[in-house]
């Protein structure tokens, strides 16, 4: 942990740098806007599976829902016309809300059960989305969304001593604004994460994780748990949607919430590690990074260097789930516990690993007081 | 949208959507007992299977074409005849094949770690398909050939039945019970059965786990290629993405029937098609898909282990 | 492996890929000011419009290469992105903004040709305006994008997308307002029939073109037996059985080729309902009688409509294009090549006219084309919303690839 608790910051610290450099550009930028919003999705994904060892495979459905909240609050085509603030805390209670009145009658289903019935809820939203057109003008998506000043700030206004290049533009969610409140946001909920592991509720839900019915002897309410940890993970996930929608100034087509999101999402939480905050954060910048970024970057670059045109075996992104799929195979097969695991669920993984190791580090945890970040697949039961 | 269906002919109405949803239903039991057979053994969701399924449904377009260029139903009968058996014959082979070499290549290492390790393998082996898939015959939905007649086997009831609905039912139901007789009563079959109950048990006894795991794998491939090539000339168009959508279909079959039952993957793709058909037709085909999942979750809420699962304890 | 060691590797990664991102920035800027002018297109390159859409790619790199010498000392660098994505298999909202930002970003864009799909112009176009930089799409058809549409004054199209009060959006081919009518005309004057059933995809393009059909039948005084939405599925037994019961004379389907079109003419001759079929020109493709099969389409009686001329009823300049685009690439131009080749044609001519590097005074110049015949198509003009004046609808009879045209309206 210790390499790791320096290394985030350094991180963040230097995405926060990057609007300030020389190299920076408005669309690389607001590129990683986006990435920011998937690290908090991933986040959000971590604290149900990573936290509580729950498989849940609908999350994009939250993603949508937060991101059609803030549609219909802000949109010119409904009355309502809220600020994005108000619309934003909209969306994290109505997905919260949504996850736990989908949730709660469900708990009772193990494993697999749970997890495909949670896929089964994540379309059915897509398709409610899809279908509710006087609500969501199904596939055509609500547009564009309008960001109202937030509460206090008048619109239009000029950002003065805030602005320390004359291209940034007056509207606080434009590049670069935008960019920063949304990794504020990414680094608000890390240290929310961070602290909550520590907390009552994190270790309870790290026990009720490795042992279900011990936990519950111990007078731990698996249900009450396990909802809240849904409730939080719904809820950021929303926030996440909300982001999303204001950094496209659309919901865009109900097809970028299906399956394939949540899938991608499940993909990065385990690459990067599970219940490992900063490998999360790492997994998802890996993952969509290389997706949304590198395969545009390596596309033009091919089609600069060698005119490849439109043989699409000649273009990354033709590629692309070629490597993904290589990637997570690999991965799975020599380090299953994620690039940066967690250290109970890699002791887990490796059961053949010394035991001094083994020792050291739960001598380092528990010199380090943090007995609540340990990601980990719950037992088979 | 409702008068639509309301003012339809009463003969042809429900019951030829029902017709139609116990067809498809049975398409649906085929691709779902090879989710089911291997999760009965290795408690795997075979992500990858409904890619497979697509692979195979891609090789049986090329056999249409290979050796006897029949490709429209003008052909002589005997071409149509003997392409239809090659295919049915080469494409289960082919997937089988292609299956086992998956499992020993990917899965078998990871036989003792977490199940969460090995499904995420499996999306891995999915996304590879589907991106061999998108290579192979590119992104456009392709044509199958149209080689089984539409014509009418049951004139006059109202009903439309036709060689094409009667090719499907004449190859699922013999294959099922097949599988059936299969699992029952042969050795394999048994040790099947007993590797699933108790892996440990089963190889005090004697039984070869790896043979028994790779068995399964190839039975289960064979079953994706046999629908695969009954897909394709049933509904006559192959895309690279036809893997997703019925491999989810027949992963809910299997699940709705209680995971790693047998008969209850049949009785979980019967339901499916035939709600999905009468969902289309009285709710709206925008509206059938999420019934079909709805349906699955009403279901697992009173039987949590599926319509024909066995309702074990948790073991502690 | 022990975990110092791999958040080293980690870290390396993650080091990694932020120098690619920077150096990609720098690779950016070392272009900047310089003498470069450059057409960007956003088009879905992966997934099944591809076929098309290569096509228009081609029309773009043709006008570009009548330009040997680039425009007044300034080279002309030409990049095809995408907006699909493969995990789609058609354009995503994120993709297609990432590319419009990635055009306003790269100060030597000067245009942006696309998108393909209406859906897709609604995410860019508002970016594109407040940037203030010209798009020019070659295959967005709903009218909205462009003009108010009658009945949906409600969406507030298309001052919603016009936030710089410019208009920066223009299109090269005919709106939908045009060719729904005109298909229903044909419907009631040439194929003579009298009842239609509407089947639309729920998509932006396909469910608005059926109801400009539909209202034009209500005018003409066709009746509309029904009208169903069916977001694209595995089969379309059931749902065609009911339409059958119904008895329509023409079936009109509102749908695409990547949307289920093609699966939709399968079932209807599986179900035995009879044509004729009627597609829009989001069918008008290879693709759609690869999916379909001749031997389906010709048994169904289908007609697939275009604006504009099909490539082999053009002349003059247009029958050079085609003849030059086959001596080129090899195989006959899709319908919409030649707009991809009007596209970048006319914008370099108004480039040219314009002789400066500078966004708004080209994108001044090229909405106030007026009579361009440089291009392909014959003589047009830009009107004030930045829609073409062509008016031509082509029908064509469907039986296999290329389709034989019938009909010019």
């Amino acid at each position: 942990m210790s390499v790791a608790r320096y290394w985030v910051p350094a991180l963040f610290a230097a995405l926060a740098a990057y609007p300030f450099l020389p190299v920076a550009e408005a669309n690389r930028g607001e590129q990683f806007t986006i990435l920011f919003v998937y690290a908090i999705l991933a986040l959000a994904l971590n604290v149900v599976i990573g936290y509580t060892g729950l498989l849940h495979l609908g999350i994009a459905a939250f993603f949508g829902i937060g991101a059609y909240t803030v549609g219909v609050l802000t949109v010119p085509f409904f009355p309502l016309q809220q600020s994005f603030l108000v619309a934003a805390l909209a969306a994290a209670a109505v997905s919260a809300a949504v996850g736990v009145m989908t949730t709660a009658p469900i708990l009772r289903l193990r494993g697999d059960y749970f997890a495909l019935v949670t896929l089964g809820f994540g379309l059915i939203a897509l398709y409610a989305i899809r279908n509710l057109d006087a609500i969501t003008e199904g596939t055509k998506g609500l547009n564009p969304i309008e960001a109202g000043p937030l509460p206090g700030v008048k619109e239009n206004v000029d950002l003065g001593g805030a602005r320390l290049n004359a291209e940034w533009g007056t509207r606080w969610y434009k590049y670069p604004y935008l960019y920063f409140v949304i990794l504020g946001a990414l680094g608000g909920v890390t240290l929310l994460l961070r602290n909550l592991e520590r907390s009552r509720l994190g270790r309870a839900w790290v026990a009720l994780r490795e042992d279900e019915l011990a936990s519950s002897c111990m007078g731990l309410n698996p249900a009450r748990l396990k909802l809240a940890a849904v409730a939080l993970g719904a809820g950021l996930a929303g926030l996440a949607g909300a982001f999303y929608a204001m950094a496209l100034r659309t919901t865009g087509n109900p097809a970028a919430f299906d399956f394939t999101l949540s899938m991608t999402m499940v993909c990065c939480v385990i690459l990067g590690g599970l219940g490992n905050r900063s490998g999360v954060i790492l997994g998802t910048f890996i993952l969509i990074g290389f997706d949304r970024i590198a395969t545009n970057l390596l596309d033009n670059y091919l089609q600069e260097q060698f005119d490849s045109g439109a043989k699409t075996y000649l273009k990354v992104s033709g590629w692309r789930l070629i490597i993904f799929g290589t990637a997570l195979i690999v991965m799975m097969r020599f380090r299953p516990e994620g690039l940066l695991p967690e250290s109970r669920h890699q002791r887990e993984l490796h059961p053949e690993a010394s035991e001094a190791e083994g020792e050291a580090a739960a001598r380092e945890e528990a010199a380090a007081g943090d007995p609540g970040t340990e990601g980990g697949e719950q037992k088979s039961t | 949208m409702f008068e639509l269906f309301a003012q339809s002919d009463a003969a042809g109405g429900f019951g030829q959507y029902l017709l139609l949803g116990l067809v498809l239903g049975s398409l649906y039991a085929l691709i779902a007992l090879g989710y089911t057979m291997v999760y009965g053994i290795i408690e795997l969701i075979n992500f990858a299977h409904g890619d497979l399924f697509m692979l195979g449904s891609f090789f049986a377009l090329g056999l249409a074409v290979w050796p006897m260029d029949v490709v429209t139903a003008d052909a002589p009968t005997a071409a149509i005849g003997a392409t239809v058996l090659l295919m049915l014959v080469l494409t289960p082979l082919g997937c089988a094949g292609l299956n086992v070499l998956t499992d020993r290549v990917i899965y078998k290492p990871l036989r003792t770690s977490p199940k969460l390790t090995v499904i995420v393998s499996a999306i891995g082996v999915s996304f590879i398909f589907m991106n061999v898939g998108l290579f192979w015959r590119g992104a456009t939905p392709i044509k199958f050939p149209d080689l089984i007649s539409d014509a009418n086997l049951i004139p006059g009831t109202g009903l439309r039945f036709t060689w094409k609905d009667l090719m499907v039912v004449a190859v699922t139901v013999p294959t099922m019970i097949a599988l059936t007789v299969f699992v029952k009563f042969t050795a394999l079959g048994k040790a099947m059965r007993a590797t699933a109950q108790n892996p440990a048990a089963a190889q005090l006894v004697g039984i070869n786990a790896d043979r028994v795991i790779a068995a399964t794998f190839a039975i289960g491939g064979a079953l994706a290629g046999v629908a695969a090539v009954v897909y394709g000339l049933y509904i006559k168009s192959v895309d690279y993405q036809m893997g997703f959508q019925n491999g989810l279909y027949a992963f809910t079959a299997a699940v709705l029937g209680g995971i790693g039952n047998i008969p209850g993957a049949v009785l979980g793709g019967l339901v499916i098609g035939v709600v999905g058909e009468l969902g289309k037709a009285y709710l709206g085909a925008k509206w059938s898909e999420a019934l079909i999942f709805g349906i699955l979750i009403v279901i697992l809420l009173f039987r949590p282990t599926g319509l024909l699962g066995a309702r074990t304890r948790e073991k502690v | 492996m022990d975990r110092r060691k791999f958040l080293r590797i980690g870290g390396t990664a993650v080091a990694g890929v932020g120098a690619a991102g920077l150096l990609a920035g720098c690779g950016g800027c070392s272009g900047k000011g310089g003498n470069t002018i450059k057409i960007v297109s956003s088009l879905p390159r992966t997934g099944s419009a591809q076929g098309q859409t290569n096509t228009i790619v081609n029309g773009i790199r043709m006008a570009i290469d009548e330009y040997p010498d680039g425009l007044f000392g300034h080279k002309i660098a030409y990049q095809d992105m995408d907006d699909a994505t493969a995990a789609q298999g058609q354009w995503d909202a994120g993709k297609e903004a990432d590319n419009a930002r990635e055009a306003v970003g790269d100060k030597d864009v000067m245009v942006l040709i696309g998108p393909y799909n209406s859906g897709a112009s609604k995410v860019s176009q508002p970016i594109l305006n407040e940037a203030g930089l010209l798009q020019i799409s070659p295959a967005a058809t709903w009218p909205g994008l462009t003009k108010k549409v009658p009945g949906d004054e409600a969406s507030g199209e298309p001052d919603i997308y016009r936030k710089s009060g410019k208009v920066t959006f223009c299109r090269v081919c005919p709106t939908d307002d045009m060719q729904g009518p005109k298909a229903a005309e044909f419907v009631k004057n040439v194929l003579k029939k009298s009842t239609v059933y509407v089947i639309d995809d729920k998509e932006l393009y396909g469910a608005g073109i059926a109801k400009l059909f539909m209202e034009a039948c209500k005018k003409l005084g066709i009746t509309i037996l029904g009208h169903e939405q069916l977001v694209k599925q595995g089969n379309y037994k059931t749902t065609l059985e009911a339409i059958k019961a119904k008895n329509p004379d023409v079936v009109y389907v509102g749908a695409t080729s990547q949307s289920g079109a093609p699966q939709i003419a399968i079932d209807m001759k599986g179900v035995g309902l009879k044509g004729p079929l009627i597609v829009p020109d989001g069918c008008y493709e290879k693709a759609f009688v690869d999916g379909a099969g001749a031997d389906t389409l010709k048994s169904l009686e289908c007609y697939a409509t275009i604006g504009g001329k099909d490539p082999s009823l053009l002349t003059g300049a247009g029958a050079e294009f085609v003849k030059k685009y086959k001596e080129k690439f090899g195989n006959d131009p899709e319908a919409y090549a030649v707009y991809g080749y009007e596209a970048a044609k006319v914008f370099l001519e108004a480039a040219k006219a314009v002789g400066k590097k500078d966004r708004e005074a080209i994108r001044e110049a090229v909405l106030k084309t007026k009579d361009f015949d440089k291009g392909a198509i014959g003589k047009w003009s830009f009107d004030e919303n930045g829609d073409t004046t062509l008016q031509v609808l082509t029908i064509s009879r469907v039986e296999g690839w290329p389709m034989k045209p019938v009909h010019t309206v």
